[in-house]
Parts: structure tokens; C-alpha cells; sequence
């Protein structure tokens, strides 16, 4: 007991009061009282937060009660059965079923097949022009209307240098600009941070994609040297596709999924 | 010198408590009505102040605890190794880092949504905005709860580590488990230990202080160490040995000659050895515990192998450390435990002051001190004093005639020692007043004579009776104290004043003319005293003229002082007409001021006759009838 421990010491020294312990269960008994007063008088977000957290509870504690109160059963008879499985006596013979093995490669490249032009995000919401490109008004007297300012968030490759402002029809500001996404990687179940190599196409119009709009929906190539993957003919594969799967200008960050 | 406030770190919040906090005071402290149709810069500046809001306070809190917990490489040795052996040194590094990292990362999420809201063109893109951007940073603060649960942990912990200054005097008692070091800090401290009978009773540092020569000093009892290698010990053990390696304290090396403590002898011995390193440059003292229960005997005679001797006093390095002595004790009979106070306590103080000497502070001191010697002082005139003039000490002055009367007294005294011892009393002792009072019925019935104290010219006047007032008079308003001085001041003056005017007018006449002036001086001192006598017959009027006379007297008086007889009458024929005129009725007073200064014998004024001559009159004439 380090030296600093006053209370510890105190009980030590003295014991508790005469009346702590029934202090302490009439403290207990009390409890579900004051928390009935304290979810009369919470109101708005509040009351939300603590009727939720309330039910998340609630929920546990009849799971728990549900187990205490089941009987003990021998469980090792209600296993069922897995398909496949043979009873002991039959285990050293090899039945292997090559009509299984048919059908499933045959199911796997016909997947493939219609999977190829396959997209998590089949479809997208269409966005119009007026929402993607703000007029600019130019000019001495800024009644000139024939530039444009890209609202949504776009990709610019490296080398990329600006036209001359009589020449720039479309400007794509620096604050949209954006180089990396967040890649999910369906089968592996994880999430990486790449770098975008190209903008494929963008569902909306071959403008958007020749300008390197990212809207959701947006084909893009990304990065993914660093998995490491391999090609059937031994060359390592860096540039991969990936659907963006959130609206990017409301979420300040490019989410997609990998097309495996 | 860097304080530790260990105690004064505040709670750290979960890291659900914390974001709670965050948003509800970001809701709080932030507007919250906002309408799609307002100007999209309003809008946007709106949910700015939302994300910097959080970003702020988030940075707050985290920059507070980073604030607060000590950091591992600034801190004295002692409480970073302390901190190393309890809490994991690296795993304290990490926690502290992941919480400066995060502080860094929500900075920069903020800096860059706040880009992106710039380009926000509607209500609904820039709340997007503004709930990815707080929703990012909670995530942020969410992953950290591991490491705000650890901080919590330790903060609770170092709030209750014994308050320890490195820097002040010390003492340190270490030994084998069980030896009664404990017991011998409840002894000299008022800290209350914990003691048993049975090993490992202190499992952590217990510091306890007391006064020893007016100074503090503190005490501080370690738990028990074993006789092992290093790696090998345990964090109870590890506590200990961080004491004893860097804090600059005596070690008070408790050794059980009895084995009572359950560890033999030689394991004890074996432990001094393996602790030698430590012990290097602190001042050292073995202290030889449990007295009262029977020894073996050869254990003094390595005791004194362990205690460093006088002779072999030359520390070098390939040589065993060596104690500066050992002492016998008992905690249980209370025997011996003072003096080993004392002993330990001194042997920091000489050590300290030594090492303060020798340093580079204390020579700066000392260059600008002077230290002055009285030079020693030679008293001719004495016997006695001659002895102590060679102590060089300064004795004061005393005259030769009061050293004589002083050697008289001395002689007298021998003489007279026969005499009894009241006598002796009432020649020596002054009678006082208050003897006085308690021979006259004390305080209350005596009342002391005030008189006998006056200080007078003539000791018969001490009784007088003193008026005060004297018909209706203050006598007090009439007193002149040096009324006999000026008195004769003045007199002196005057005889000598008249001397000298005697003297002056006398000079410039012949004898005969002399004569006569004393003749003319005399008589005229007669008259004044006849004529005052005949006017006033109470008492001579100095102020009353002696000049009107009678023309006839004053005719009598020149003739007598030897006037011509023809000028005599001349000047008394004059004197009449004088008188004859004055007497004639006075101008108007205002006439008479109009003309020249004013004389008693002015002829009366006429008109023509203040000019100056005839043209002078015709020209004013002529003036006057112009006008």
C-alpha cells in the first residue's frame, strides 16, 4: 500500500461506520429511481443519446438472463450435420466428387465473363451541368460568360500546366484537387490509401472524364504497386480500377471499391 | 529547479467523455440557426466556425495533457528511472505520442476541410462538409482510448508517490527484507509506516521527514532488495536501487548480524558487495540492527574489513567502496538509533559543504569575500590584560583612575569580609523607594515624598510653600528666570555708555572750559531732581520737560555760566518778541500748510511775498489778470 493512499489507510486504521453497508444497499436500491428522474427531465438530443444507450442495455441484460436461464444440455448431440460429412467407418476412401469441382469452375467463369463489365454502383444519380460548373463572369464589364469553374472535386495529372486565361475555358481550382482515395478491397476486406493514377471514365459524360471529374460512380485508376500483385505472365501490376462510391465534394475525401 | 508537480495533473477523460464534451460545447458555444436561403458566405462562414470550434478544443484538451504529465527527459534522473520502473518508460513515450500525433492530425483535417468549404455552393454540401470533418476528428480521438485509460491510470498513480525532492539532504535506508528499516523510520520520522514480522512488509518508497541542527531533512525508506542480478529484480525491488543510484543521500546500510530477518549473514554481506557501485562518492554507514539478540563473533571483525580507515583513506578506483563506519542499533529497545542519526546526518553535511567549497560557485563567492582580523590590541596601563593580549582579543578601555579605585574596592572587600552579612548589605545597597514603601505599610497607605528629589541651589527651599496665584495674578505669568542677568546686563551698560560720552565731549576743551562743563552737568542734574520734587511730590516724572523757563531765569542762569551781559539781553529780548507773536491768533490751518515746511517761528505769510524777486512777482501778476 504506497504511502499516499489515505482511504485505504483510514479503514484500515479505523473500519468502516457502523451503518456503511446499509448506506450502501439503500444507495443501490435507490439507483433505478433517480435514473427514471434523470430520463423524465432529459429532453432533445440528449434524450435520444441516453433512450439508446438505455436499450443497448436492456438488450444485454436479457441476452445475459436469456443464457444464465437455459438448462445445461449436452450440446455435442444437437451439432448438425455438415454436408459432405461421412460417418467414421468410411473415412479412408477417397470420394472425391469431380462433378463438383465441374460445376463450380464452369459457375466461376461465367461469372467472370458477365462480371467483367460487372460495377458495384451499376447505377448513378445524373448530375447537370449547372451543378458542376459555375459560370464565371469575365470581361471589363464581367459580362463575358463563357468560362466555367468546376465545383465537384477533379484529378490533375502531375505535368499539368494552366492555359492562359484567354485559352482556359474550364478551371479546375486547387482546393478540389485531390490525388489520393480511399480503396476498399472487397475480398481482402481492407481499406487503403492510394494513389490515383488516372480518371477511366465518368458515367456522366466524356467531358467529365476528360476534365477529371470524380462524382460518384466514377471509374478511376489507382495505384497498387505496393500489394504487390502479379500477372499470369509474372509482371507486376500497378494500375488497378476502382469504383468511387460516395459523393466526394460532400465527404472531402474519395471512397471507392477496388474492381477485383 | 524544476518542480514536480506530480499532484497536480488533471483527470484525464475517456476518450467517449471527451468527444461528448467537445460536441456539446461546440453546440453550446456556436450559433445554430441557419436557413437555406441566406448568402451562401454566411452560410459557409457558419459551418466554418463549427469545424475550427472543435478543432480548437480538441486541441486544447490534448495540448493540456501533454502539458501536464512530465516529460521522461526533462525531469531529474530520479523520477524519470522511477517513472522507467513503474509505468514502462516506453509505453509512457507512446501514449504522450499518440495524443501529440492526434493533436497534429485533427490541425490538419481542419485546415483542410476549411479549404474545401470554401467551394461549398450550397447549405446541404457545407453541412456534409462540416459532419465529415467533426465526425473525422471524433474518430481520431476515438482510437486514442487505450492510451487516455493508461494515462488515467498512471496520473492516478504518481498523485500518491511520496513528494520527493532530489535536491534536499537525505537519508536512504536500504538492507535486506526484514532487517528493521522500516521500524527505524517510525523511529526518527513521524511517518507512519506499515511493520510486520515478515518480509516485503514495504512494497513502495516512503519518505518521512524531520529536524536535525535546525535544517529538514528527509527520510526515505526503501522496500527490501535481494542479493540478485540486476535484470533479475522485480519492480518492488527496482525502487529501491533507483533511490539509492541517484539520489545524493547518506546510505544507511541496515545489516541482521543475528539472522533473525531469515537471511544468513554471509547473503547480507554479499548484497553490500553486489550494491558497491552504487555507494561510490555518497557518504556511507552500516548500521548493525537487532542488538538485543545474541551475535556471532566473528561478525565485528568483518564489519571493520568493510569500514574505511584513516590510513588507507586514498579512494581510487580499482579498490572496494568502503563504508565511512558501522554502528550498532536496536529498533526494538530504542538503544543507539539517536546517535545513528546523528552520525549519518553529519557525515551528508560535511560532504555536501565540502563538495559546495570545492565547486566553481563557491570560489566566485569567496574571491569577493573579506574576512577582517582585529588587529591585536596592547593595554599598558593593566596587568591583567597583558595575559589576554596574545589571545588577540579586544578588551574595552577603562581608565587608569577607575581601574585604581577598582583595585582599592577589591582590597577593601578582602579586608573587610569579617563583618556580618547585613551590614555588608546596607553599605553596599541603595535604599529605594520601594524599600521604602514596604517599610512604610506598602503600597497604598505610603506616599512617596517627591520633594526630597528637587533640584535646588539651596537644599533648605526644597520645603517651600509655592503660591500659585497672588491676588487674582498667575505667578507663573510674572516669572523672568534670568530677570538678575539682564538686570545687570543693562546696568553695566549704561555706566558704560555715560562714561563714554563724558569722555567725548570732554576732550576738545582746555581744563578751564572742562570745569565748567562739569559745573553746567552738575547743576543741571540738580535742577532736574529740585524741579521734579516741586511738580510731582509722589515720585520723579522723567518724561516732564525741564525746558520752558522763565526769561528770568534763564537770564539768571547764563549770567551765573559767565555769558555777556549784552548777549544776554539780546537773546532774552528775543525769546520775548517770540512769545509776543506766537500769541497772536493762528492762521486757519489749512493756509498755513499751503506754504513752505512748517516752523514754530514762521513770519506770517503775505500775499506778493513768496516770490523770489520783483519780475518774478509782475509775470505771475500779469499771469493772473490774463487768465
Amino acid at each position: 500500500m504506497p504511502q499516499g493512499d489515505y482511504i485505504e489507510e483510514h479503514i484500515k486504521e479505523h473500519g468502516h461506520r457502523l451503518d456503511h453497508f446499509e448506506r450502501l444497499r439503500k444507495k443501490e436500491a435507490r439507483e433505478p429511481h433517480k435514473k427514471s428522474q434523470i430520463v423524465k427531465r432529459t429532453r432533445g438530443m440528449k434524450a435520444k443519446l441516453l433512450n439508446k444507450q438505455n436499450f443497448v442495455d436492456k438488450v444485454q441484460q436479457r441476452k445475459k438472463i436469456a443464457a444464465l436461464s437455459q438448462k445445461k444440455v449436452d450440446r455435442r448431440m444437437e451439432q448438425p450435420l455438415v454436408e459432405g460429412s461421412v460417418p467414421p467407418y468410411l473415412l479412408d476412401r477417397q470420394a472425391a466428387s469431380s462433378a463438383k469441382v465441374l460445376s463450380n469452375t464452369i459457375k466461376e467463369k461465367r461469372k467472370e465473363k458477365a462480371g467483367k463489365w460487372e460495377v458495384p454502383l451499376p447505377k448513378v444519380r445524373p448530375v447537370a451541368d449547372e451543378e458542376t460548373f459555375k459560370v464565371i463572369y469575365t470581361g471589363k464589364r464581367k459580362k463575358k460568360q463563357w468560362k466555367r469553374m468546376v465545383t465537384k472535386v477533379t484529378f490533375v495529372g502531375d505535368g499539368f500546366t494552366r492555359k492562359p486565361p484567354k485559352y482556359e475555358r474550364f478551371i479546375r481550382p486547387m482546393g478540389l484537387r485531390f490525388k489520393k482515395a480511399h480503396v476498399t478491397h472487397p475480398e481482402l476486406k481492407a481499406t487503403f490509401c492510394l494513389d490515383i493514377i488516372g480518371v477511366k471514365k465518368n458515367p456522366q459524360s466524356s467531358l467529365y472524364s476528360s476534365l477529371g471529374v470524380i462524382t460518384k460512380g466514377t471509374i478511376i485508376e489507382v495505384n497498387v504497386s505496393e500489394f504487390g500483385l502479379v500477372t499470369n505472365t509474372g509482371k507486376v501490376v500497378w494500375g488497378k480500377y476502382a469504383q468511387v462510391t460516395n459523393n466526394p465534394e460532400n465527404d472531402g475525401c474519395i471512397n471507392a471499391v477496388l474492381l477485383v | 529547479m524544476v518542480t514536480y508537480n506530480l499532484k497536480k495533473i488533471q483527470t484525464v477523460p475517456g476518450a467517449k467523455e471527451l468527444i461528448d464534451i467537445v460536441l456539446s460545447k461546440t453546440q453550446r458555444k456556436t450559433p445554430t440557426v441557419i436557413h437555406r436561403h441566406y448568402a451562401i458566405s454566411r452560410i459557409r462562414q457558419f459551418y466554418m466556425r463549427k469545424i475550427k470550434f472543435a478543432q480548437q478544443t480538441f486541441h486544447d484538451k490534448l495540448s493540456q495533457i501533454l502539458q501536464d504529465f512530465p516529460k521522461v527527459d526533462e525531469i531529474h534522473p530520479f523520477y524519470a528511472d522511477l517513472l522507467n520502473v513503474l509505468y514502462d518508460r516506453d509505453h509512457y513515450k507512446l501514449a504522450l505520442g499518440q495524443l501529440s500525433k492526434a493533436r497534429s492530425l485533427i490541425d490538419n483535417l481542419s485546415k483542410e476541410y476549411l479549404r474545401l468549404l470554401k467551394y461549398g455552393d450550397s447549405l446541404y454540401r457545407c453541412k456534409m462538409l462540416k459532419r465529415a470533418a467533426v465526425g473525422r476528428m471524433c474518430t481520431i480521438v476515438k482510437r486514442l482510448a487505450s492510451s487516455f485509460g493508461y494515462l488515467e491510470r498512471v496520473r492516478q498513480h504518481m498523485a500518491r508517490l511520496p513528494s520527493i525532492d532530489p535536491h534536499m539532504r537525505c537519508l536512504i535506508i536500504a538492507g535486506y527484507p526484514n532487517v528493521g528499516k522500516s521500524s527505524f523510520m517510525n523511529l526518527i520520522t513521524r511517518a507512519n509506516v506499515d511493520v510486520q514480522p515478515y518480509p516485503f512488509t514495504t512494497k513502495s518508497l516512503y519518505v518521512g521527514h524531520m529536524d536535525y541542527r535546525y535544517l529538514r531533512w528527509q527520510v526515505i525508506d526503501t522496500p527490501g532488495i535481494l542479493d540478485k542480478p540486476l535484470e533479475e529484480r522485480n519492480t518492488i525491488e527496482m525502487q529501491s536501487i533507483t533511490a539509492l543510484a541517484h539520489l545524493r543521500a547518506t546510505i544507511l546500510f541496515f545489516l541482521d548480524p543475528s539472522e533473525h530477518c531469515g537471511f544468513s549473514w554471509e547473503q547480507q554481506i554479499g548484497l553490500f558487495h553486489s550494491l558497491e557501485p552504487l555507494f561510490v562518492e555518497k557518504p556511507l554507514l552500516i548500521v548493525c540492527n537487532k542488538t538485543d539478540l545474541p551475535w556471532q563473533s566473528q561478525v565485528e571483525e568483518q564489519l571493520n574489513a568493510l569500514v574505511r580507515q584513516e590510513s588507507n583513506h586514498s579512494n581510487s578506483l580499482d579498490k572496494p567502496v568502503l563504508a565511512d563506519g558501522w554502528m550498532k542499533m536496536s529498533t526494538l529497545e530504542k538503544t543507539g538509533v539517536v546517535e545513528v542519526r546523528n552520525t549519518a546526518c553529519d557525515l551528508l553535511l560535511s560532504q555536501r559543504v565540502e563538495s559546495k567549497v570545492k565547486g566553481p560557485r563557491a570560489q566566485s563567492i569567496l574571491n569577493r569575500l573579506h574576512v577582517a582580523v582585529p588587529a591585536s590590541m596592547t593595554h599598558t596601563s593593566c596587568d591583567d590584560q597583558k595575559e589576554e593580549e596574545s589571545q588577540g582579543l579586544c578588551r574595552p578601555f577603562i581608565p587608569e583612575s577607575v581601574w585604581k579605585k577598582k583595585q582599592e574596592n577589591k582590597t577593601m572587600e578582602e579586608e573587610e569580609k569579617e563583618p556580618s552579612e547585613e551590614d555588608h548589605r546596607k553599605d553596599s545597597q541603595k535604599i529605594l523607594e520601594k524599600d521604602l514603601e514596604m517599610a512604610h505599610g506598602g503600597a497604598g497607605v505610603y506616599s512617596s515624598d517627591w520633594n526630597k528629589h528637587y533640584l535646588l541651589r539651596d537644599d533648605s527651599w526644597k520645603y517651600d510653600i509655592m503660591p500659585e496665584i497672588v491676588e487674582g495674578h498667575n505667578i507663573l505669568d510674572f516669572i523672568d528666570t534670568d530677570i538678575d542677568e539682564r538686570l545687570a546686563a543693562l546696568e553695566e551698560e549704561e555706566v558704560a555708555r555715560e562714561a563714554m560720552s563724558e569722555n567725548d565731549e570732554m576732550e576738545g576743551l582746555d581744563e578751564e572750559s572742562q570745569q565748567r562743563l562739569q559745573r553746567i552737568r552738575d547743576k543741571k542734574v540738580l535742577l532736574i531732581r529740585g524741579r521734579s520734587k516741586q511738580r510731582n511730590p509722589i515720585g520723579a516724572n522723567k518724561m516732564t520737560k525741564a525746558h520752558p523757563k522763565s526769561s528770568q531765569e534763564w537770564r539768571k542762569q547764563w549770567l551765573e555760566m559767565g555769558m555777556d551781559k549784552e548777549r544776554v539781553d539780546m537773546t532774552t529780548k528775543q525769546i520775548l518778541s517770540h512769545r509776543s507773536q506766537s500769541r497772536e491768533p493762528s492762521k486757519p490751518r489749512s493756509q498755513s500748510r499751503s506754504t513752505s515746511t512748517y516752523r514754530w517761528n514762521q513770519t506770517k505769510a503775505e500775499a506778493g511775498k513768496g516770490f523770489v524777486n520783483h519780475q518774478q512777482k509782475q509775470k505771475a501778476l500779469h499771469l493772473a489778470r490774463k487768465t
